[in-house]
């Protein structure tokens, strides 16, 4: 791409970039206080009980599922593994005292918290927009609400998260119209992962949004 | 003035009028126009040169399968060579100019070639120019040759236009908007499937346009039109513009959509050379878009491409397919001659025999082998109705005229008198290949069907289906059902429910007359050509001869012909050149078979796979959270795997090899900071994490303590060293372990791979954390007093020791961050780590520059660190580590603990890795201070006739700021009882000796004080 056609596109302060013309695309950088990482094995049965007690919080069992109360989600991101993401500090506190007592139920915790970045990209072409970097299917009927999901952005790993109840689905256009996705890289990929996605959305117009809540 | 455009009808705009130029001449066409019907339109035939003998070529074809027309479209870095004329769609200010003749397309020496064709057979540079043997002499006819028949020129500069990736799913995936496309893609959204359509033509609608047609009661128009807004409303993704090129495993199918391409506009100023520099329309558009899409179900309506007979001249401009005639014709309302012969096999030729008188022209004759019966369908009575001349039972057997057709002789099938007709026009039609490209790259079997006398689509292992002329159905009414029930079939198999209500899209069959198999006539003129495949220049004669001399497989007939090669990849020729191998074998058609189908369809947009990943962006970039402190203070960057890590800070006026120097010493004589955060790093947590290292590394790892770090060498199965770095106890069972660089990814897939599949029983959880943290090392005497100002931990060498690990707080501008600080270090100076989260890394960063001000603290880089890791005489995985040695070659057999076994142990133990004679290694210093040769080898005798034996090589060297030497360290026979030895570093590649002393691989505190102090 030569660099007189993403002039400004790729800039992060809030304002509409790309074509003049807008479909409504938003994207928002995703801030989030803290997120750890939970893992368990078969041999280690009582670790979801340990986690519920520990974040008041089931984890999802389902893959590629999320479950969210309040200011807390906890994201299936493999086998006996899941990304734990607060927006409050408080959710997620006193790191040590937490993993010595999923350590005694035979697990493990992380602490991740600096490691990824993020955005959130919504709007009715948030799914074509993602679509072009990721060989996923963000379709309502294969990506429904509170689904996640890890898999590429470019050349960059990347795990994509769809806010909302998970529930059967619905063919319902207005949905569509409300899409909203975030998507998380590791830190180091955040300018090509960014770029990536501003030039990506300047063809349909987009508004940069301050930073939300994850 | 377009002096051959109708005065009505079409679907060109007349009101947009756009000018171009073509081989230096300015034209008009309209808006809706192809390159083609632009040309054809201002009464230019005459468009191209052919390959081999030059001859004066004109447009065959309205679409993707014309072999003739291609042309050079624009100039400087868009240029681009083999443009099809037939869909290159206008714009205002379009370039081209014709391809491969000198010094004009009207007047062209390479002519001659045509005169001396006799000479040049088909495989001629297979045999010709393979002699004589020595020298090679190939070498220089190659260049001619080239140069005789090269095609267009590519464009030298770098394409300043965009592409880009999209990837899509659906249910079902129709290729084809003709009918039958059309028709699939309704009832298949119709029941609630996914529907992507896509048509490589403008427009939708396929062969629907201009016909009189009737669909449901009403016009073909009025129905295209309603079942477009139904697509629309159901929800169905249509691309037009876009090609459906390959057809891969899964039924993942590449599409390219060309966005911009049709709509360019002058971006430049009209200065002299700028007027050519045309720009996409919008600048956040990108050129093309090259979509994957995954669906579950294909429907194939690609419609069929229509094919030649291969008769004396049968390449003169004039003549054309008749199906591209009437496109000609009827879409784009040019007037292309004034008397027209149709010789054609079949009926539907007889529709554009129709559109000639609409148009004015007058049809001479219809040429027609057949007879009788065949000849009783409804188009030829029409034709008979009429008046037109019907010459049955006849064939064209050769055309006359210099650049341009004048006459054509006709006689009858069974030979006989030969009757010559005059005419400006030929309209060809040898029968209908289905275009089956897909469908055979997809696996699926084709069949011979003598009634079409075509080759048709048989059995598909994947769940595609063929519907309308693709599958051999070309009548209109047999079209719109197939599309119909496959629309319906596809839905199915994606789960969905068609409704049953939806009625297929209504329309009179059209009895026709079977075409008759006619594959070339006896040539009236003997020596005359006879062309089968136009772009090649390929004839009859070509493939009698091929046959004569043993090439009986299609394959080998198109390797040795160049039969179906080339840009059009023979969509006109291929059947007819197989069908006379079939001939001239005296076997059935179907038993000769096709040549494999591969992709792409039609040639595809280099720029469009790389996409976005181009340029600086081929691959993705990994940038430490201090990247933008080390750009601010100058830094040059190396590239270490994805990461960019500073090579040095040059100062003004300094060379980064120079500043590298100042670096190395600052931190032996100061105090140096240096951003280790691209270094990989591994959490390990569980009961058996000792255990699990135990099992992994060379040293003992249930004896380290809480708050302590020890160094520890991993090794293959095999013995080899694998992997360094360093392994600290966080808590009882919580470890950070950190790997090299580039080595993160792997290590971190090895440990996996061994937790999981050989040691699952084991309690060890793991974590990667490389971006967790920002990473900066504090090195060189000075280094604790620096520490000391900004953590909030004892670190006097009583509290904190050489090895010591501790969390604590460090304390920035910004406030208190947490921390993990180790001491450990790869200078071989006192040296600290300290880990905070990423997101803190520059509050770090500028906390320990701030209080390093007065220590006389400098920044430095992977040149500094690794000069200072020579001096000591560290390893480094993929220099001394590199993939030979064993942790004994590399003097780190100390490590090995004889308690327990680990990975490697075993096989470390076999003769040959334990033997006297391995190469060790040394430390080098250069005599008389001569600078290091690069990549030197160690031999006893320089002087001494080749082959010289080797005692080693150099791993690593650099110039030594600390000692003012060249050092170097050197894997070498049996290096340590070497020590005092004086050997020869010597590069037969830069032809440079220089004497090196051997010694001990650290030049620098070998006692280890100044880390310990």
């Amino acid at each position: 791409m030569a660099d007189h056609h993403v002039f400004a596109v790729g800039a992060t302060m809030a304002g509409h970039y790309g074509a003049a013309e807008s479909t409504g695309i938003t994207l928002a950088e995703t801030n989030f206080a803290a997120a750890w990482n939970v893992q368990a094995s078969a041999r280690a049965p009582h670790v979801a009980s340990a986690a519920r007690a520990l974040f008041g919080l089931s984890l999802p069992a389902v893959p590629n599922t999320t479950s969210r109360d309040g200011a807390l989600t906890a994201l299936w991101i493999g086998p006996a593994s899941w990304l734990l993401i607060a927006t409050d500090a408080s959710a997620l506190a006193d790191f040590e005292t937490k993993r010595d007592a999923l350590a005694a139920a035979g697990g493990a915790l992380f602490d991740v918290s600096a490691g990824r970045v993020g955005w959130t990209i919504a709007g009715p072409e948030a799914a074509t927009v993602l679509a072009k970097g990721c060989p996923l299917d963000f379709h309502p009927r294969a990506f429904g609400a509170g689904m996640c999901a890890q898999s590429l952005f470019g050349r960059m790993n990347a795990l994509f998260y769809r806010r909302g109840q998970l529930s059967a689905d619905s063919t319902d256009p207005s949905l569509q119209q409300s899409l909203q996705f975030t998507m998380l890289v590791a830190r180091s990929f955040e300018r090509d992962a960014w770029r990536l996605l501003c030039v990506s959305a300047a063809q349909y117009g987009y508004d940069v949004l301050y930073p939300r809540p994850f | 003035m377009q002096r051959c455009r109708l005065p009505a009808g079409g679907v060109v705009e007349r009101s947009q009028p756009l000018p171009f130029e073509f081989d230096g001449a300015g034209y008009e066409g309209y808006a809706g126009d192809t390159l083609a019907s632009a040309l054809l339109a201002n009464g230019v035939h005459l468009v191209a040169r052919s390959f081999k003998y030059h001859r004066p070529r004109g447009i065959l074809c309205a679409g993707a399968d014309e072999p003739n027309a291609l042309v050079q479209l624009g100039r400087g870095a868009r240029s681009e060579p083999n443009v099809r004329a037939t869909t290159q769609e206008l714009y205002a200010g379009l370039w081209a100019s014709s391809q491969n003749r000198w010094p004009s397309l009207s007047f062209d020496i390479g002519a001659i070639n045509d005169a001396m064709s006799r000479l040049i057979p088909a495989g001629f540079y297979y045999k010709t120019f393979m002699w004589p043997p020595t020298p090679k002499w190939w070498l220089r006819y190659e260049h001619f040759i080239r140069r005789a028949a090269g095609m267009g020129v590519t464009a030298s500069l770098p394409d300043p236009d965009s592409y880009e990736h999209q990837y899509a799913h659906c249910d079902v995936l129709v290729i084809g908007a003709g009918p039958a496309g059309l028709a699939a893609a309704r009832a298949a959204a119709q029941a609630g499937a996914r529907v992507i359509l896509c048509d490589e033509n403008p427009t939708l609608g396929g062969s629907l346009y201009g016909g009189a047609a009737t669909i449901d009661g009403g016009s073909a128009s009025a129905w295209l039109e309603a079942t477009t807004r139904e697509l629309v409303d159901a929800d169905v993704t249509l691309l037009s513009r876009t090609t459906a090129f390959g057809c891969y495993d899964g039924n993942l199918v590449g599409l390219i959509e060309r966005v911009a391409e049709h709509a360019r506009v002058t971006t430049a100023t009209r200065s002299s050379d700028s007027a050519a520099q045309l720009a996409p329309v919008s600048s956040w558009m990108p050129r093309e878009r090259l979509w994957k899409v995954r669906a579950r179900s294909v429907v194939l309506a690609t419609g069929a491409h229509e094919r030649g007979i291969a008769y004396a001249n049968n390449d003169l401009p004039g003549t054309m397919l008749a199906g591209a005639l009437r496109t000609y014709i009827q879409r784009y309302a040019v007037r292309p001659g004034t008397r027209a012969v149709v010789f054609a096999n079949n009926d539907q030729a007889y529709a554009t025999a129709f559109a000639l008188q609409g148009a004015g022209i007058e049809v001479a004759a219809i040429v027609d082998p057949r007879c009788g019966a065949a000849l009783d369908g409804v188009l030829p009575l029409a034709a008979r109705e009429r008046l037109i001349p019907i010459l049955a039972r006849s064939v064209v057997t050769g055309a006359h005229g210099k650049l341009h057709v004048t006459a054509v002789d006709v006689s009858p099938l069974a030979g006989g008198v030969v009757s010559r007709i005059e005419c400006d026009l030929v309209a060809l039609s040898g029968g209908w290949n289905p275009a089956v490209h897909l469908f055979s790259q997809a696996r699926g079997r084709l069949r011979y069907d003598e009634a079409l006398a075509s080759f048709v689509p048989d059995h598909c292992p994947v769940p595609m289906t063929v519907a309308g002329a693709a599958n051999g159905s070309t009548d209109l009414a047999k079209a719109l059902g197939e599309g119909h029930t496959a629309g319906l079939a596809a839905a199915r198999a994606a789960g969905f429910a068609p409704t049953a209500s939806l009625r297929a899209p209504d329309a009179a069959p059209v009895a026709s007359g079977a075409p008759l198999a006619l594959w070339s006539t006896p040539p009236a003129v003997r020596g005359a050509k006879r062309f089968v495949d136009w772009q090649n220049d390929v004839t009859v004669v070509d493939v009698a001869l091929a046959a004569r001399e043993g090439y009986s497989s299609v394959e080998h007939l198109k390797r040795y012909t160049t039969l179906g090669m080339g840009t059009d990849q023979g969509k006109i020729s291929n059947v007819v050149g197989l069908a006379l191998l079939a001939g001239e074998l005296d076997r059935p058609i179907a038993s000769v078979g096709t040549t494999t189908f591969r992709p792409p369809y039609t040639p595809v947009t280099l720029g469009a796979f790389p996409g976005h990943d181009a340029g600086p962006h081929v691959e993705p970039s990994r940038f430490s959270s201090l990247h933008d402190w080390h750009v601010a203070h100058g830094a040059r960057f190396v590239n270490a795997g994805l990461w960019k890590r500073p090579h040095s800070y040059p100062r003004t006026g300094e060379s980064p090899d120079d500043a590298a120097l100042r670096e190395a010493r600052n931190v032996r004589t100061n105090v140096g900071i240096v951003d280790v955060s691209t270094l990989g790093k591994i959490e390990l947590q569980g009961r058996d994490v000792a255990e699990f290292l135990n099992r992994v590394y060379i040293n003992r790892w249930d004896t380290l303590q809480v708050g302590r770090c020890r160094y520890g060498v991993m090794l293959r199965d095999d013995g080899i060293v694998l992997d360094d770095g360093t392994t600290s106890r966080l808590a009882p069972s919580h470890y950070l372990l950190t790997t090299t660089t580039v080595n993160a990814a792997r290590v971190l897939q090895y440990i996996e791979s061994l937790l999981q599949t050989e040691w699952p029983e084991l309690d060890v959880y793991t974590s990667a954390v490389t971006e967790q943290w920002s990473a900066a090392a504090l090195a060189g005497p000075r280094a604790r007093e620096v520490l000391a100002q900004i953590v909030d931990i004892d670190v006097s060498n009583a509290a904190f020791p050489f090895l010591a690990v501790a969390t604590c707080y460090v304390r920035t501008a910004t406030g208190p961050v947490p921390a993990r600080v180790f001491r450990m270090s790869y200078s071989g100076e006192l040296a600290y780590e300290i880990h905070v989260p990423a997101d803190k890394g520059r509050a770090m960063w500028n906390a320990a520059s701030a209080a390093g001000a007065g220590a006389g603290i400098m920044a430095y880089g992977t040149e500094a660190m690794s000069t200072l890791r020579i001096e000591k005489g560290h390893i480094v995985v993929g220099a001394e580590a590199d993939g030979r040695t064993t942790a004994d070659d590399l003097g780190l057999g100390g490590l090995v603990s004889r308690a327990k076994p680990c990975i490697g142990s075993r096989l470390s133990e076999r003769p040959a890795l334990r033997s006297s004679d391995r190469w060790q290694l040394v430390g080098l210093i250069t005599v008389g201070n001569q600078p290091m040769p690069r990549a030197a080898k160690i031999v006893a005798d320089p002087d001494r006739a080749a082959p010289n034996p080797m005692l080693g090589h150099v791993t690593s060297w650099c110039r030594s700021p600390n000692l003012d030497a060249w050092i170097a360290l050197a894997l070498v026979e049996n290096g340590r009882a070497r020590h005092g030895e004086t050997l020869w570093a010597v590069s037969p590649l830069a032809n440079v000796r220089v004497r090196v002393q051997v010694g001990l691989p650290c030049f620098i505190d070998p006692k280890g004080e100044r880390l310990r102090g």
